[in-house]
């Protein structure tokens, strides 16, 4: 029973992180109606940034994650205004544009920090908690807390907010949105800002839980999407809940399969959106002639 | 054509004479070249001809190449029944991977292929049996006589040789029936299924012909290279075998071949800088898919637009401008209706949307040999009640009839090749398939298992092929159609693009014809000409039923009309009455008065 707590409990901590992945999924996607499949590779690029201030720079860790949100977010914004002229035209050849985006990203990261990956050492002291028996790692408390809050903030914008207004109006039509003067380009480009910076918050957490290296956003950027999918793609609960399922699944297939987690996760989750194509949260979609 | 033949036959002694010209180092970068192109031409089948999003290439490469290597080295099997059965499963792997194809499409068919992938490749990994990050080493060479297979200047003639009879094979695949319905299923499914091609099992034929050239290059692979690691197999490489794809052109194979064959020469040349490379082919692929969309091999069709437009070439139209001709009526035939029960039985029928009740108990029949004109306000469920009748939506509720089966809930396909055919509100036509294309498609009644043809007998496909030809050609004429055959619909005028869209319909040979605003957006002489191919579709035997906002058509081309309000039938009977009664006048006609050109539909009947 402590171990099925145990591996749950880490389960949900990277599930966290996974959740903040599938958020920028999700988020880029229901304002556009694109799936950015360079994103994982944007995860990698906020790892790498935030954990090279926080070792060679030696700034503090929260301020090493600013950098990384702040390049990041630009980086998304090249990428929303290289792909801007395919956006609501056609959705297959804007998912192999962002393809193309990630190969670059990757080789880029390869070029700056070289092909090996280095590790990152906790910025808060290692020492586990131990409740009732329980032991709960510290940084992960500190994922969970960084991760609800930026949630909290998200869902704040986006339904109080004017700017996230027009957001919501956009992914609910965006020629009914330019018709009442909403910017859908800028609107966009925000959403791809957004995502880009959530994709940095899941990087910089995750590299002191994880080994940072140039491949490993492809591995978090597929469980990210599949969270997003698992949960109702385009819906920001169902990102939440599908990112923390993911995580909990791989967390007990890592326990009880060892080298084999991978595909235990992925076959799993192939099913379970073969059964239900809309996820938890999702719409049903309906085709109109 | 025949500038074309001795182009292939240049090709074939250019590759045939090869060999000579290249050291060692060369002819083995040349073989795995030919390996890429050949998988590269699998990826294009699925994805730019079929438009399944297929991010398991790599593993359908993989699962044949350890199949071979494993069922060599630890069981002992001779390398050509090692071969054999492993691309028997890499085509099992490949109908596996493409199952979810049949309950979602485009980014999450991506996603779920790419994990699928990725769980490939961390079981290659972790296995025993594949031996797991050290990979197998030590597969034998392929043996056969005379020819030393070992040698790689000699494995190059026998890649050579699939090589060119896959790519002939796919080449005919693309070009005759098999290949247009996979064409018509990546432009627009929902018309696919409405023309009769069998979607699902259409999609699953995909990813079969994507995984057996998975699999005849996996097994090129392991003998050629005669050890296989987990890394070959890897993301990276399914990206890098993607952008040879995207860069040559998706929709083409040659294209395909072009972009393989280019990458590879491209990574050769920067061996020494993996990583430029990687920058350069993929901001390549983001260049191409904002600029070129059809890839390399798009260029020439574009360069020549171009060309036309600033006058280097001349422009096409010379001689008489192309114009649409009057449409040939159908010979009347005098079919024994009496005795025959109704054609079209719908009976209670409720659909509703999360909460929204599109249809309320909607019943309706109709003759055969009748034209049933249906009217009502926009949303008042018209299109929603075709949209059930050809299959499209599930009713939530109640029966449909199609003379007397009862066919309630039956797929599009299914009830196409029970003899519905329909037009769409928006015009559905397939916009990458030629005028004559859309149309050949639509005439060709056999299944998709009739496929096994193209393996055991191709003669029979193309015999087929000529005869749906000549057929084709016979309705373009009928319709007045013969200057369009070859044009693309997008290019057309509307009023061609609807006759087009019934040419299409009439080309099933149906039973029941459903007709939605096919007068929408014609001019006056226009509608007049609609009206007498409706007469001539009717006295050929084929019941019609339309939908249609212009009232004057309908009064005088219907004997009977229904009129919907709010999703419910508020009326039925002969034009006259039905305009009479003060039900209809104040549901419909009373507020927007003989509405004779309502403009456009409400987006809630609008196609995306």
């Amino acid at each position: 029973m402590q171990i099925f707590i145990q591996t749950f409990i880490g389960g949900v901590s990277l599930g966290a992180i996974y959740a903040l992945v599938a958020l920028g999924f999700s988020l880029v996607y229901r304002t556009m109606g694109l799936v950015n499949f360079s994103h994982g590779n944007v995860v990698m690029i906020g790892a790498y940034i935030a954990s090279t201030f926080y070792l060679s720079a030696k700034l503090p860790f929260a301020l090493a994650m600013v950098i990384a949100l702040g390049v990041t977010g630009l980086i998304g914004a090249i990428i929303e205004r290289v792909l801007r002229p395919l956006e609501n035209k056609d959705f297959d050849l804007m998912l192999i544009g962002t393809i193309g985006f990630g190969i670059v990203l990757e080789a880029l990261a390869i070029l700056i920090w070289g092909a090996t990956g280095h590790a990152v050492r906790s910025p808060v002291p290692a020492a586990p908690l131990d409740i009732a028996g329980i032991k709960i790692r510290t940084y992960d408390l500190v994922v969970l807390a960084i991760a609800t809050a930026a949630t909290l903030l998200l869902m704040l914008f986006l339904q109080r907010s004017k700017r996230g207004a027009a957001m919501q109006a956009v992914a609910m039509d965006h020629e009914a949105a330019t018709a009442v003067g909403i910017h859908v380009g800028r609107s966009n480009a925000i959403a791809f800002m957004l995502g880009a910076a959530l994709a940095a918050l899941a990087g910089g957490l995750v590299g002191p839980l994880l080994y940072v290296n140039p491949t490993m956003g492809g591995t978090l950027g597929i469980k990210g999407f599949a969270g997003a999918i698992l949960g109702g793609f385009g819906s920001i609960p169902g990102a939440i809940v599908g990112g923390i399922a993911i995580g909990v699944l791989d967390s007990f297939a890592a326990g009880h399969f060892q080298g084999y987690s991978e595909l235990v996760t992925f076959v799993v989750f192939t099913v379970i959106i073969m059964i239900r194509p809309t996820g938890v949260f999702g719409e049903r979609t309906v085709n109109r002639a | 054509m025949r500038y074309r033949i001795g182009a292939i036959a240049a090709l074939a002694i250019a590759a045939w004479l090869l060999p000579y010209q290249l050291d060692a180092y060369s002819m083995h970068v040349v073989d795995v070249m030919l390996i890429f192109a050949l998988l590269a031409v699998g990826l294009g089948l699925a994805m730019g001809i079929a438009g399944q999003i297929n991010l398991a290439q790599v593993a359908f490469f993989g699962v044949a190449a350890y199949g071979t290597a494993i069922l060599t080295t630890r069981e002992g099997f001779g390398f050509w029944t090692a071969a054999v059965i492993a691309i028997v499963i890499a085509a099992a792997f490949g109908l596996v991977i493409g199952l979810p194809a049949l309950r979602m499409q485009s980014h999450y068919l991506g996603i779920v292929t790419l994990g699928l992938a990725l769980a490939f490749t961390n079981w290659v990994t972790n296995a025993e049996m594949t031996g797991g990050a050290e990979g197998i080493s030590a597969i034998p060479a392929p043996i056969l006589p005379v020819v030393d297979l070992s040698n790689e200047y000699l494995f190059y003639y026998l890649e050579l040789i699939v090589f060119a009879v896959a790519l002939a094979f796919g080449l005919f695949v693309v070009h005759t029936p098999l290949g247009r319905r996979m064409r018509a299923m990546r432009d627009d499914d929902l018309a696919a299924g409405a023309v009769g091609v069998e979607v699902p099992m259409l999609r699953m034929t995909a990813f079969l012909l994507a995984s057996v050239y998975g699999g005849l290059a996996g097994v090129l692979y392991a003998g050629l290279i005669r050890y296989v690691a987990p890394e070959t197999f890897s993301i990276a490489n399914m990206f890098f075998l993607l952008a040879m794809v995207i860069i040559g052109g998706r929709q083409s194979l040659i294209g395909c071949v072009v972009g393989a064959v280019g990458l590879t020469l491209v990574r050769e040349l920067l061996a020494d800088y993996p990583t430029y490379a990687q920058i350069a082919y993929g901001s390549v692929v983001v260049l191409i898919v904002v600029f070129a969309p059809t890839g390399l091999a798009g260029i020439p069709a574009r360069a020549a637009v171009a060309a036309r437009r600033v006058g280097l070439l001349p422009s096409r139209s010379a001689g008489t401008p192309p114009s649409l001709r009057p449409f040939q009526p159908y010979e009347p035939v005098t079919a024994e209706t009496s005795g025959r029960g109704p054609i079209l039985q719908v009976d209670g029928v409720d659909m509703s949307f999360r909460g929204l009740k599109a249809l309320q108990r909607v019943s309706l029949t109709v003759e055969p040999g009748e034209i049933r004109g249906i009217v009502g306000p926009n949303g008042s469920g018209k299109t929603t009640l075709f949209n059930v009748v050809s299959g499209l939506y599930k009713p939530t509720a109640g029966r449909v009839r199609i003379n007397g089966r009862d066919m309630t809930a039956a797929r599009s396909f299914r009830l196409a090749q029970a003899g519905i055919a329909r037009t769409f509100q928006n015009l559905r036509l397939f916009k990458q398939l030629t005028v004559r294309e859309n149309i050949l498609v639509a005439l060709d009644q056999t299944r998709t298992h009739h496929a096994w043809r193209y393996a055991l007998w191709p003669i029979g496909i193309w015999r087929h092929d000529n005869a749906l030809r000549t057929e084709a050609g016979e309705i373009l004429g009928r319709f007045g159609l013969d200057d369009f055959g070859d044009s693309l619909p997008g290019a057309l005028p509307y009023g061609i693009q609807r006759r087009a869209e019934i040419a299409r319909a009439m080309a099933r040979r149906p039973i029941l014809l459903l007709l939605d605003e096919p007068a929408a957006g014609l001019n006056g002489d226009e509608v007049r000409q609609l009206s007498q191919i409706v007469r001539s579709i009717r006295s050929s035997g084929v019941t019609v039923v339309i939908i249609e906002h212009n009232m004057g058509l309908v009064m005088s081309l219907c004997e009977q009309i229904t009129v919907f309000a709010s999703g419910a039938v508020i009326a039925e009977g002969v034009p006259a009455d039905v305009a009479r009664s003060p039900k209809v006048i104040e549901a419909y006609l009373g507020d927007s008065a003989m509405s004779h050109d309502v403009p456009e539909a409400t987006p809630t009947e609008v196609v995306p």
